[in-house]
């Protein structure tokens, strides 16, 4: 899936693969693919930054932390960010319902004799 | 004194050339392209680990976790817009912090120049002359213009993005506005 595809969503996908507890950013990019099947799988090197922007709008935390003897950013979500993911969830099921029901083959017309 | 951080133990030559491009590309504070250096360092490293645990040796993990991670330039771009917003933010909050104090001392400054007053309360203010009321309202203005700008330039740069339209491009604007007007 391409990041235009994505575009619009990358937001609430980051903040629902950091739903579960903290990840370091390839950690959350291997999520990303685990957890879409494969479907998902943007450069790498493009999350991090919109990680970045998530940070700062107040919606993710990250913090320096060495593990096995090497140095990563570890983000989580604030309070914030689960409201926001819980929003994101709501607006995209009512999205996905309207759009589900546009895409559907429309029942053909019952002529009228 | 620098206080940049020694690359990490097996970032290899072509590791450490794909982050000199992205590196090269950044603008903003040394102190801030260091640590997104180092944070794509440990990502690389890390996706170079998951190449060699897939089997391959590590020159080729190495330039697949390149791959991986794609273009240097876009990567550079990514981060570009997210260090304006922050770098605008700071001016913005700096200049919100002192604005006042500046308005006040342009204020005294005008008023004690054309009155003869001394710097020391009490002050005559009654019997302005038209040309001092003039450069007082003009400098008020100028606060009023700076102070907004600022604000703007806070609103659309730090938390207030999750409820505002992303607009991280006028965030300098904004900035360099109250700049302008601050000067």
């Amino acid at each position: 899936m391409r990041a235009e595809t994505l575009k619009g969503h990358l937001d609430g996908i980051l903040l629902a693969v950091l739903e579960p507890g903290p990840r370091h950013g390839y950690a959350i990019m291997e999520a990303l693919r685990i957890r879409s099947g494969g479907h998902v799988d943007l450069p790498t090197g493009t999350v991090y930054p919109a990680l970045h922007r998530l940070e700062r709008a107040g919606l993710i935390q990250a913090t320096w932390s060495a593990v096995g003897g090497r140095r990563r950013r570890i983000y989580q979500l604030t309070p914030a960010g689960r409201r926001a993911l819980d929003t994101e969830r709501s607006t995209w099921r009512d999205f996905s319902t309207a759009v589900t029901a546009l895409l559907q083959p429309a029942s053909p017309a019952v002529s009228s004799p | 004194m620098s206080r940049q951080r020694p690359p990490e133990p097996g970032a290899g030559p072509a590791v450490e050339g794909y982050l000199a491009e992205v590196k090269a590309r950044l603008p903003g504070p040394a102190r801030t392209r260091t640590g997104i250096v180092a944070e794509l360092r440990s990502g690389l490293l890390d996706a170079t680990d998951a190449h060699r645990s897939a089997g391959l040796p590590p020159p080729q993990a190495a330039l697949a976790a390149i791959h991986e991670f794609g273009d240097p330039v876009q990567v550079a771009v990514g981060f570009r817009a997210e260090i304006a917003a922050n770098l605008a933010r700071r001016v913005a909050v700096t200049l919100l912090v002192t604005g006042p104090l500046v308005g006040f001392l342009w204020i005294a400054a005008a008023a004690a120049s054309h009155l003869g007053i001394s710097l020391a309360p009490p002050w005559p203010w009654t019997g302005l002359s038209p040309g001092v009321s003039v450069s007082i309202y003009l400098v008020a203005v100028a606060a009023g213009v700076t102070a907004w700008a600022a604000i703007l330039g806070i609103a659309t740069t730090g938390r207030l993005t999750r409820w505002l339209p992303a607009r991280p491009r006028r965030a300098p604007t904004a900035a360099a506005v109250a700049g302008v007007r601050c000067g």
